[in-house]
């Protein structure tokens, strides 16, 4: 019998990718370069309900210095808009330029600060090759951050009190990264480390600004931590391609029903 | 030859075909990998690896075909007296012919069989998210694990020991370059392997950066392995006073030891809903989110328990050595952090104070 593998492609499962979309056009009152080389993706995500009641997390470690704050839920945070709060935004084509002002501007670190017995913030980016993880400490309890990208070395990190830590992913990673503290099970974050500046995360209002793209059709995805890809009829596989012009590409408002945010 | 050797296992054993790797679909939902991606994960495996049988070691990852082709197999020995298939014969019934720890027996013992699949070793010699080095695995073949179902195999061959420990290399870059291949699957949805882009994107990623962590400790020790400075040689007085430190950091806020191994060493510290990487994914913050993760695994979920220093019985060793390595690097995939420092991260504990930990720790065991 052969060993030989039988070559095969499979048809894609979605093949009927949404149709290309094409923003409104808008005036380029917020490009990012003085010329026309580049284009910025904006939109706004809302939780299409009644803004959910963010239920109490159980604390029961640390409880002398935790025990005080009124810990909540942070996996679904709608704002008092209904707006659609820690929706990652990103894109998912090769890269093939980036502005060198997004180059020259990014800040040196992202910051995990420890505060109140909580992650703040819930909800990173980082650009791996200019930035790195900057991990505080301003509780006065030890404080652990873990964390398993793939392809990338893992980490399980003390943080002592009045201490500090950086850290250094070395791999871009195709969504997400969850983080946890071992020592207290509430306590959750995400960061999502890529290897270029087009991530965006939606505000407690849902917009999302995306700067400095390049120019041509574009595909983007959408994650959010209750329902991983962002799935919905247009977006298949939480996916959006969307034909970047110069200038402001406005998505619009975009409203979500309830039900994909639900706990399975 | 070989025909007859197989033909031998076929009949002689009553199995009726040799044994394949399981693929792993671990926490995934299984109604979201058809057929058709299941069986092109596996041909693009196979591609790769090879089989339980024949194991196929690619070059590129710096693994030692001979002793890989020792381990497989079906249990045979040789005309010349060489013992072959020592996997199968010795492993394979807790570990699995795949090692996913899910053999046979592996619902009979607490904690599980190591499934080998994460990449991750939870005694080593070297830092907080490294490989172990081989050293490390044999270490473990020959002690076993105390209080644990894995026993000594301090009677094999060196040639055996060499083949197990390279084949469980094996195991573990086969089973980190499937998952990521399997994830890759169902992220992707309409990808799908076995062409000329999977060998680039999926062996040369995961395989081959599995392949180079394995090989780092080894290369470069002095930046991954930890070597504990000799323990001071204490007068009684300075035992005690040691003793005492160690009481004082491990009660302390930022060593945090008594949160799971309680306020007298006893395992009973109030965080008690433990798990490690490998059953955490079966957890979710509803019981109800449990119960459907749950079936998502071959095995149930299996609590971890901090280990209670007055029994005496130290998983990775009793020496005050193995004690040392386990505070400062950590317990890898388990809630245990490495308490030394480490790049980027100071530590909580400085050497000597480690020392003291260890002392104290020793001293509730009696053994100090």
């Amino acid at each position: 019998m052969s060993n030989k593998v039988h070559r095969r492609r499979f048809l894609s499962q979605t093949a009927a990718v949404a149709a290309v979309w094409t923003a409104a056009a808008k005036t380029p009152c917020r490009a990012l370069a003085a010329n026309d080389s580049w284009g910025d993706l904006t939109g706004r995500l809302v939780y299409d309900g009644a803004a959910p009641e963010r239920e109490r997390l159980v604390v029961d470690k640390d409880v002398d210095c935790c025990g005080k704050f009124d810990i909540r839920d942070e996996s679904l945070m709608v704002g008092a808009d209904g707006g659609l709060m820690n929706v990652y935004v990103y894109l998912r084509s090769k890269v093939r330029a980036i502005p060198p002002e997004l180059q020259k501007t990014v800040e040196k670190q992202v910051l995990l600060d420890n505060r109140d017995c909580i992650f703040i913030p819930h909800c990173m980016k980082i650009w791996n090759s200019r930035q790195e993880f900057y991990i505080k400490n301003s509780d006065p309890v030890a404080q652990n951050v873990a964390f398993s990208p793939d392809l990338d070395q893992p980490a399980n990190i003390v943080i002592p009190v009045d201490t500090d830590a950086t850290w250094k992913f070395n791999r871009p990673q195709r969504k997400p990264v969850p983080i946890a503290c071992n020592y207290h099970p509430w306590e959750s974050a995400y960061i999502f480390p890529v290897d270029h500046p087009y991530v965006a995360i939606t505000g407690e209002d849902g917009t999302f600004t995306i700067r400095g793209l390049p120019l041509g059709e574009l595909e983007f995805q959408f994650w959010h931590e209750r329902t991983d890809f962002l799935e919905t009829r247009d977006w298949p596989r939480g996916r959006l391609t969307v034909a970047i012009r110069a200038g402001l590409n406005d998505l619009g408002t975009i409203k979500l029903p309830p039900v994909l945010f639900a706990k399975k | 030859m070989v025909f007859f050797s197989a033909a031998l296992v076929v009949s002689g054993c009553g199995q009726s075909e040799s044994p394949g790797f399981r693929i792993n679909l671990d926490g995934y939902d299984p109604a979201k990998v058809s057929q058709a991606q299941r069986e092109a994960i596996g041909e693009a495996m196979e591609e790769f690896f090879g089989t339980p049988d024949v194991p196929r070691v690619p070059q590129e990852l710096g693994l030692d075909a001979e002793r890989i082709a020792v381990a497989a197999g079906p249990v045979e020995g040789r005309a010349d007296g060489a013992q072959h298939g020592v996997y199968r014969q010795h492993c394979a019934v807790c570990h699995g012919i795949s090692g996913d720890g899910a053999g046979a027996l592996a619902t009979t013992v607490d904690p599980y069989p190591r499934d080998f699949r994460l990449g991750v070793f939870k005694y080593t010699t070297t830092r907080a998210g490294a490989k172990p080095l081989r050293s490390d695995l044999r270490r473990i073949l020959l002690r076993g694990i105390p209080s644990t179902g894995m026993p000594s195999y301090a009677q094999l061959t060196d040639r055996e020991l060499a083949a197990l420990v390279e084949y469980v290399v094996y195991l573990s870059i086969r089973g980190e370059t499937e998952r990521y291949l399997v994830q890759r699957v169902i992220d992707e949805g309409e990808y799908l392997p076995l062409g000329a882009d999977v060998k680039e994107e999926v062996f040369d990623e995961a395989a081959v950066w599995a392949a180079e962590s394995w090989a780092a400790p080894e290369q470069n020790p002095e930046d991954t392995v930890v070597v504990p400075p000799p323990r001071p040689e204490y007068t009684p007085p300075q035992r005690a006073a040691s003793i005492e430190r160690g009481k004082q950091l491990y009660a302390s806020k930022n060593s945090q030891c008594v949160q799971c191994h309680g306020p007298k060493g006893d395992g009973d510290g109030e965080n008690d809903l433990l798990y490690d990487d490998w059953n955490k994914p079966k957890i979710g913050v509803t019981p109800e989110e449990t119960a459907r993760l749950a079936r998502l695994y071959r095995l149930p979920a299996q609590k971890l328990r901090a280990r209670n220093f007055r029994e005496g019985a130290f998983r990775g060793g009793g020496n005050p050595e193995d004690l040392y390595l386990r505070v400062y690097a950590g317990i890898k995939g388990t809630p245990m952090p490495a308490a030394g420092p480490q790049a980027g991260a100071g530590g909580v504990l400085t050497p000597e104070e480690i020392w003291d930990v260890v002392n104290y720790v020793l001293s509730l065991s009696g053994r100090y």
